[in-house]
């Protein structure tokens, strides 16, 4: 590997939208991105897999670098990088335990299932994506249930740790309504801590009484996601309600 | 109950519902079961029924044990009753012979376009 020097470093960054600085600064920082994807490795994610991430927002971080604040670009790198491993991570929470087979079967429903709400003008069954998928329909239920599965801790951590917001994800105001609700009005204070969209993604649900499908089209995820969302978030305000409510 | 909910998705998926009618069954089930074993912690066994009625899928969840009062006082006012009304057409607090139960009822109607 080429030393680092932050004065070749800096002249790179004034060549940028050339190919081949970009290029350079790529070879250059991929160390860093590597041993960032390693640290997160053992969490029973491909090691392939994060590496991939990594570098995808090492390429984030060259764009977006701006010299002129005078920030270390490995200081901006290693936000950026630690950033999108852990939302990979969180986001993918479910892939911990779930076997590869289940995962790319459940890439293989998740893309299907948009296609068929299109055609059909309504969520498909689960026997018309065994159908499309040429998959058994019990596969097609593993696959969802798989998408299911997450660690129920992953909301507990990362809240506002992060801005969590998804592009078109224009946080409306309505949101805090949900906290009005006979009900719901119990768990404001956890309905406080979720992140926005998973926020938006209940308001959506049970304010707006939204399908799955609709709520995947309006935040731009997958309805696999949603659901897996919907589930997660249920139960995580599960745990913080305790049950007993008293409305003011 | 990751078993309940599973058996519950499979009947809903033989029972031709869209995907969106199964996870909305899926987290009923979930919700339904917090909501029993909270009524009653030393509940053992949670039972499980699934069937069609006309255009209707009904699903009962109950558990053994005595939970005291059914429904709960206020329950209109928690968010496992938000939650299940929300999911569902209609949800029902009954009384098994074992113990408390809550049937939930859903449409299972498809929104057909013609073809």
């Amino acid at each position: 590997m080429s030393p680092h020097h932050d004065s070749s470093d800096a002249e790179l960054f004034a060549r940028l939208p050339d190919p081949a600085a970009r290029e350079e600064l790529l070879m250059r920082n991929k160390p860093l991105a590597d041993y960032l994807s390693r640290r997160f490795a053992g969490r029973g994610e491909h090691a392939e897999d994060l590496a991939q991430v990594a570098s995808m927002a090492l390429l984030k971080s060259i764009d977006r670098f701006d010299p002129e604040r005078g920030v270390q670009f490995s200081t901006f790198a290693t936000v950026t990088i630690v950033g999108e491993l852990k939302r990979h991570l969180r986001d993918r929470g479910w892939a911990v335990r779930v076997p590869r087979r289940l995962q790319e079967l459940g890439l293989r429903v998740g893309k299907v299932v948009p296609e068929l709400a299109q055609e059909l003008g309504r969520a498909p069954t689960v026997p018309e994506i065994a159908k499309r998928t040429a998959m058994s329909e019990d596969d097609v239920l593993d696959a969802m249930e798989a998408s299911q599965a997450y660690a129920t801790d992953s909301l507990d951590a990362p809240v506002s740790e992060d801005d969590d917001r998804v592009p078109g994800d224009a946080l409306g105001t309505e949101d805090t309504r949900l906290e009005l609700m006979d009900g719901w009005a119990s768990v404001a204070p956890a309905l406080e801590r979720l992140p926005a969209r998973e926020k938006r993604i209940l308001y959506l649900r049970f304010f707006e009484d939204r399908t799955q499908t609709e709520i995947s089209e309006e935040i731009g995820i997958s309805q696999m996601h949603v659901s897996r969302l919907l589930a997660q978030t249920l139960a995580f305000l599960r745990e913080h309600v305790g049950g007993e409510i008293e409305l003011p | 109950m990751h078993v309940l909910r599973s058996v519950a998705a499979s009947a809903a998926a033989r029972m031709n519902l869209s995907v969106d009618a199964i996870d909305d069954l899926r987290l009923s089930v979930d919700e339904a079961c917090a909501e029993l074993l909270k009524a009653v912690p030393s509940g053992s066994v949670l039972e499980l029924s699934i069937l069609r009625t006309g255009i209707d899928v009904e699903v009962v969840v109950s558990v053994d044990g005595d939970p005291g009062a059914w429904p709960p006082n206020g329950h209109e006012r928690t968010l496992a009753w938000q939650v299940l009304s929300g999911l569902s057409d209609e949800v029902t607090f009954e009384r098994s012979s074992s113990g408390p139960a809550l049937r939930i009822r859903m449409h299972a109607v498809l929104e057909e376009l013609g073809h």
